[in-house]
């Protein structure tokens, strides 16, 4: 893979390029809104700053991307978004909850009912099928078994897995088990769908597929998502781009901008 | 849809393997205790069957029946001490008889018609009530069977089968007193008088046994008082057998506790990236424990279903000559501690669940 962190740090500052807006606005209206969230790892002259004062917000129905080369602070902004992560400092409101003050109990509650995850690797539980990963995930939040079966054959039709709802994990290609994590992050219902770079592990075909199936699948289902990623490539299926580096948040507003 | 189950299914090698270790464990254990119940019921179950309060022995006896030796009027001086009801004069000897052909050695048992002293366990006829009737367990006997005392001769027609009443762990038979001297002084001619081993007694409504067996240790010369557990605790042997089996049987439990807990902690630690994940995507801790507890709890069960048939093959393929009976009681609690145990060994692994930091699984490398 040729790699394309090189190119987004390149053209992302300066130019005639883009001109990136350092504060980024934040719409009182959003269903996401982040304000000055910092985290800092470790403490004392160990400390690693790996997010500083992030602000964004992102409507209802977006689709944005997260771009940004290694260690720029992407998982940890995401990670802090969806309720897996204290942050330092700030505060991250989604809809009218205010994710830094809920307690861990509710955290929990929190990541069943409002957000999906999909990530890097890992994404499955690997005794249980295609089907029933998603299945259990309904257990969470007490979804009728019904209703669960046949939003669980829904998604896994709309996935392309229909015929592949009844293998394990071990048994699926890369492509096929990411699939099957973006069904389970939709399982829910979520308001929030967050996805760390789903494509790593992919060949670009398939990783194409891959983010237009999550496009597809958020935009249909007017949910909020946000695709960490640091391939350049997948920001067309965007609505926005959010850059980050060294923990700095900037905002780019079209991700055509940062086609060449 | 259950985790638990979920993961069994799809580890059926593993799990198959750890309910085989853990059923033979659990059979380890029922058959031990099985048989040392078996085993002291047969040396003891005379004694703590015998129809008594308490029971009096001679000093010199140091707490043995069968070395106990006592003239008849100390029946009289036992009956004088307040809180002593009534008594019965209890002889013992061991002698050989022919049952079926065979001569093998026999415990015989004399005690006196409707006094204290009389045996239990009767599953079958009825106790003797006249002279040459026996009521006898073990040996093989039918009702009706002749068994003749060697070299006595006295014959003893079986008119009741007795369980749990042997001495020895030999056959024991329970005559009348009158039968009992007719073979008594046929064994041992020449006595001036058939001695009596014990008195055996019961004590007048609202009195204490323990206390009537201290009045008689004290007021009566040369004898020592007994309740009946006394008696029994005290038979020479008794204590180290129970001991002995009692060190088997605790270390194959702890073994079998072990095999589990580490089991599950293994099993744990193996499954971190998928139970981080459960985590992250908001399951809470306590529904992962409660998987581990439903996963130890099915081993179990399925392990003492088997172990439980095990043993009552075991207790009818085993021909140890002792009478063997399993006690729905002792089944049941052995099951009921490992399962409890196991459960406390499965905190192992619950505890290494609440350490997760589900904020690992995310870009987890
Ligand atoms: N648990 C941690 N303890 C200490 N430092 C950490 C920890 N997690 C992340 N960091 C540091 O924080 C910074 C941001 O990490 P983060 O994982 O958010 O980067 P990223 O943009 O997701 O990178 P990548 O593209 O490689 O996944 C890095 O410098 C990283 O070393
Ligand atoms: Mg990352």
């Amino acid at each position: 893979m040729n790699d394309p962190v090189v190119e987004a740090t390149d053209s992302a500052p300066g130019g005639d390029g883009p001109s990136p807006v350092s504060d980024a606005p934040l719409h009182p209206g959003a269903l996401l809104q982040v304000r000055d969230v910092s985290k800092v790892y470790g403490s004392g002259h160990t400390a690693v700053t790996a997010l500083d004062a992030a602000t964004m917000s992102v409507e209802q129905g977006e689709f944005v991307a997260l771009l940004g080369p290694s260690g720029s602070g992407k998982t940890t902004l995401i990670s802090i978004i969806g309720g897996l992560l204290a942050a330092t400092s700030g505060t991250v409101t989604v809809g009218d909850v205010d994710v830094t003050q809920l307690s861990k109990r509710d955290l929990t509650r929190f990541r069943a009912e409002q957000v999906g995850f999909v990530f890097q690797s890992a994404n499955l539980v690997p005794f249980l099928t295609a089907r029933e990963n998603l299945l259990y995930v309904a257990t969470l939040v007490k979804t009728p078994k019904k209703a669960a079966q046949q939003r669980a054959d829904q998604l896994l039709e709309e996935l392309g897995l229909a015929d592949r709802a009844k293998n394990l994990p071990e048994q699926l290609s890369g492509g096929e088990r990411q699939r099957v994590a973006i069904g389970r992050a939709l399982m829910n219902d979520p308001d929030l769908v967050l996805v760390d770079e789903p494509t790593a592990a992919l060949d670009t075909a398939l990783g194409r597929q891959v983010v237009q199936l999550l496009r597809r699948e958020i935009k249909d289902r007017g949910k909020t998502g946000i695709m960490v990623t640091h391939d350049l490539r997948m920001v067309e299926y965007t609505d926005r781009v959010f850059e980050i580096l060294d923990g700095h948040l900037t905002h780019v507003e079209e991700p055509s901008a940062l086609q060449h | 849809m259950g985790l638990a189950g979920a993961e069994i299914r799809r580890a059926k090698l593993r799990f198959g393997l750890l309910t085989g270790a853990v059923s033979l464990l659990v059979f380890l254990v029922l058959l031990l205790s099985t048989l040392s119940a078996a085993l002291v019921g047969a040396l003891v179950g005379a004694l703590e069957g015998l129809r008594a309060d308490g029971l009096v022995y001679a000093d010199f006896a140091r707490d043995n029946i069968a070395a106990s030796r006592m003239a008849p009027d100390v029946l009289d001086a036992v009956a004088a001490v307040p809180g002593v009801g009534s008594y019965g004069a209890v002889g013992t000897f061991t002698t050989a008889a022919v049952i079926d052909g065979a001569q093998v050695d026999v415990q015989v048992f004399g005690f006196d018609q409707g006094a204290p002293g009389a045996p239990s366990g009767l599953v079958d006829g009825a106790l003797p009530t006249g002279p040459g009737e026996a009521a006898v367990d073990g040996g093989g006997v039918a009702i009706g069977d002749v068994v003749t005392l060697d070299p006595a001769g006295t014959e003893l027609t079986v008119v009741g089968l007795l369980r749990g009443a042997q001495f020895n762990a030999i056959p024991t038979m329970y005559v009348d007193s009158g039968t009992y001297a007719d073979a008594f002084t046929g064994t041992n001619p020449g006595l001036p008088f058939v001695p009596i081993n014990a008195v055996a007694f019961d004590v007048t409504e609202g009195s204490d046994p323990a206390q009537v067996a201290s009045d008689i240790t004290a007021t009566v010369p040369g004898v020592t008082g007994y309740t009946r557990d006394e008696a029994v605790s005290l038979i020479p042997g008794i204590e180290s057998i129970s001991q002995s089996f009692g060190i088997l049987v605790g270390l194959t439990f702890v073994i079998g506790i072990v095999v589990i807990g580490f089991f599950f902690l293994i099993l744990t630690v193996q499954k971190l990236k998928p139970f981080t994940l459960l985590r992250a995507i908001g399951t809470s801790t306590g529904r992962l424990a409660a998987t581990v507890a439903i996963q130890i709890t099915l081993v179990v069960l399925i392990a003492s279903a088997i172990a439980v048939g095990l043993t009552l093959l075991a207790v009818r393929g085993l021909n140890t000559g002792l009478p063997v009976s399993i006690e729905p009681s002792l089944i049941i609690g052995v099951v009921v501690s490992v399962w409890v145990f196991s459960l406390l060994a499965g905190l192992l692994s619950i505890r290494r669940i609440a350490r997760i930091d589900p904020a690992s699984a995310v870009g987890a490398r």
